[in-house]
């Protein structure tokens, strides 16, 4: 973090250009940064790349806030979580709108600024659809965090990212929010999978000891937290209607 | 429920039949209508109706093809698929203008038939049709409704793996609904295959729950049972070659010689197309026989003596389309009273054929053999979706 002049506090993101795939997913970050000029992504100021020493340098807005998941105790009620959900969707739906898909959403990558807007940061490996793919299809796995990654991720099928990718990991984040703990962790489903293996079997909380099941976060759960995206809510607006319906009620 | 007319050889029958108030629409066939006449014909027959571009094979000029703007081999002499590379973008802006021009009820984008199931075929379906299509469609600002052609072959219904992936690439795009062929390769007039009818029914329904339109193409009688799953649309058509998608309409074949096949007069409470042969039978040996054939204006024609059957009279695709039309307009508007009340159709229909057993045997054509399967599809489906 630094001090800039005129911009204020900015961030300043240094990083070694491990092959030729990071850059450009790199470069296509700060493509779609400079577009993007709204509340729920950081605006990005500079951006350089050093060929002799390979490494990188991009300086973007300091978002005043806390991660989600250092605020995650905050989102107690189900209305709250949808609240958050509804402005996740509004502020994603730019992305998606541009053929984009986030591919990496999870607390950690969430900033609820101030005023309770969240700031979606880290689109590194977001994945432009309209661009040739980058990551390497022979990959076993493909780029994400595991334990927040849709099944279709976790076995690189690449064919099949689209939003529904991003939906899911929504779904994990919100079942989160609701139960305390992760929705796919074996130790509270009381099974000794992985949370990677319990994502890939479908297997996942709807309650805890401490929080009893509701079934708004049942459904969203049913229509998120699907293997296959086809049984996923299809587009933004069948999630954002969903949300919106749960909200007025 | 709509009901299309599927039109082919001998459309104008489907015109007649539609002018009288039988059906929703027409999807028209441009193997069999020259496109200058399409271009001709009152917006009334066109706009509750659509065409299928019919681009299954890209270098095949069969029948009246080759007079649609949009048909490769007017855009390039020797069109193959290295050309789709080059010219996709035109090719869709001329086919997607022409349909603009009929101001048909939806836009339709095409899909291209394949003998097998090629790995790169969604794929190649999006570069090559869905993504310039949408482009041309959502640019130019057209409104309309758009429905992506998808062939379901078998194997997309009996593989898991292929029926995910088909079911994940349509659900994905960026259309309205589906104009949905399943390609049916057995060997009988009815479809008998409980695999086959089952998971079409949950092919169907999950694009349903994608909140997507569903239009059927090609049916046979088989769209009765197809509507428990809640299609937008079923179609209906005269010869065989409508209500079974086969490639052979599409290729342009050395003329052999052509074995028609015999005449058949449908009858709703059957649920089956008999052999008019067997009609002489049920006169001498069933009392009331011709109670067992649905009224029609149609009817009493059929039913002189002096009637010369043979497949090439309109008489009995009318009477099809008429009654046909009626028995899916009354079906119960809710899934469940609609599945109760086929499951009923086909027992009263098993019960007829028992009766008519006692007396008149039948072939495996005429019998009635598929309704066992399809009652015990119904149930199958039922608690399926009851889960």
């Amino acid at each position: 973090m630094a001090e800039h002049t005129e911009i204020g506090l900015v961030v300043i993101k240094r990083g070694a250009i491990k092959s030729y795939t990071s850059l450009e997913r790199i470069k296509r970050e700060i493509e779609l940064l400079s577009v993007l000029k709204s509340e729920f992504y950081p605006q990005q100021y500079h951006f350089n790349i050093d060929i002799k020493t390979k490494e990188f340098e991009i300086v973007e807005d300091y978002i005043e806030g806390a991660s989600l998941r250092e605020s995650m105790k905050s989102f107690k009620t189900v209305e709250q979580i949808f609240t958050l959900l509804l402005s996740l969707i509004k502020g994603l739906s730019i992305i998606w709108e541009l053929n984009i898909v986030h591919r990496d959403l999870k607390p950690e990558n969430i900033i609820i600024r101030k005023n309770g807007t969240p700031c979606i940061i880290d689109l590194g490996i977001a994945r432009f659809l309209d661009l040739e793919a980058l990551t390497k299809t022979i990959a076993p796995i493909g780029p994400c965090t595991p334990i927040y990654a849709a099944p279709e991720q976790l076995i690189n099928n690449k064919n099949v990212i689209d939003p529904r990718t991003d939906f899911f990991c929504l779904g994990i984040i919100s079942m989160e929010m609701f139960l305390g703990v992760h929705p796919f962790d074996g130790t509270f489903l009381e099974n000794h999978f992985s949370i990677v293996e319990n994502i890939l079997q479908a297997n996942y909380l709807l309650e805890t000891k401490h929080v009893n099941r509701d079934e708004r976060m049942v459904e969203l759960a049913a229509k998120t937290l699907q293997l296959q995206p086809f049984n996923r809510f299809r587009n933004y607006n069948q999630l954002q209607s969903f949300v919106l319906k749960h909200l007025n009620t | 429920m709509k009901v299309y007319h599927q039109t082919g050889f001998r459309q104008n029958w489907n015109i007649e039949s539609f002018e009288q108030g039988v059906g929703d629409g027409l999807i028209y066939s441009p193997v069999n209508l020259d496109a200058d006449k399409l271009l001709l014909l009152d917006s009334h027959l066109k706009r509750t109706g659509f065409i299928d571009p019919q681009l299954y094979l890209l270098n095949e000029a069969k029948g009246t093809l080759d007079t649609y703007p949009y048909f490769p081999g007017n855009i390039k002499p020797d069109y193959s698929t290295p050309d789709l590379d080059n010219s996709n973008i035109l090719l869709a802006q001329m086919c997607v203008d022409f349909q603009i021009k009929n101001d048909f009820e939806y836009i339709i984008i095409p899909t291209r038939y394949y003998a097998d199931n090629p790995t790169t075929y969604f794929a190649q379906t999006s570069d090559y049709f869905v993504i310039p299509f949408c482009d041309y469609i959502r640019a130019s600002g057209i409104r309309k409704k758009i429905l992506l052609s998808v062939i379901v072959k078998a194997i997309m219904l009996s593989d898991d793996e292929k029926r995910n992936e088909a079911l994940n690439w349509i659900t994905g795009q960026n259309v309205d609904g589906v104009y949905l062929i399943f390609e049916d390769n057995s060997a009988t007039k009815q479809i008998k295959d409980f695999e086959f009818l089952f998971n079409a029914l949950l092919f169907i329904q999950i694009l349903k729950n994608n909140g997507m339109e569903v239009h059927l193409g090609y049916n046979n009688t088989e769209a009765l049972l197809y509507s428990i799953a809640m299609p937008d649309s079923v179609s209906m058509g005269s010869f065989e070659n409508l209500r079974s998608f086969g490639i052979k309409r599409f290729q342009d074949l050395e003329n052999g010689p052509m074995r028609g096949p015999r005449a058949r007069l449908y009858s709703s409470q059957l649920i089956q197309w008999v052999d008019y042969q067997y009609i002489g039978a049920f006169k001498k040996l069933i009392t009331d026989y011709e109670n067992l054939f649905d009224d029609s204006e149609f009817k009493p024609l059929m039913f002189k003596p002096e009637f010369n059957w043979h497949f090439l009279k309109s008489e009995p695709y009318k009477h099809y389309f008429s009654v046909f039309n009626r028995q899916i307009k009354s079906l119960p508007g809710s899934q469940t009273e609609r599945m109760e009340n086929i499951k009923v159709q086909i027992k009263n229909a098993v019960n007829l054929f028992k009766k008519i057993e006692d007396s008149v045997l039948l072939d495996e054509n005429s019998d009635g053999s598929h309704l066992p399967t399809w009652f015990n599809v119904v149930n199958a489906f039922q608690k399926e979706i009851k889960k």
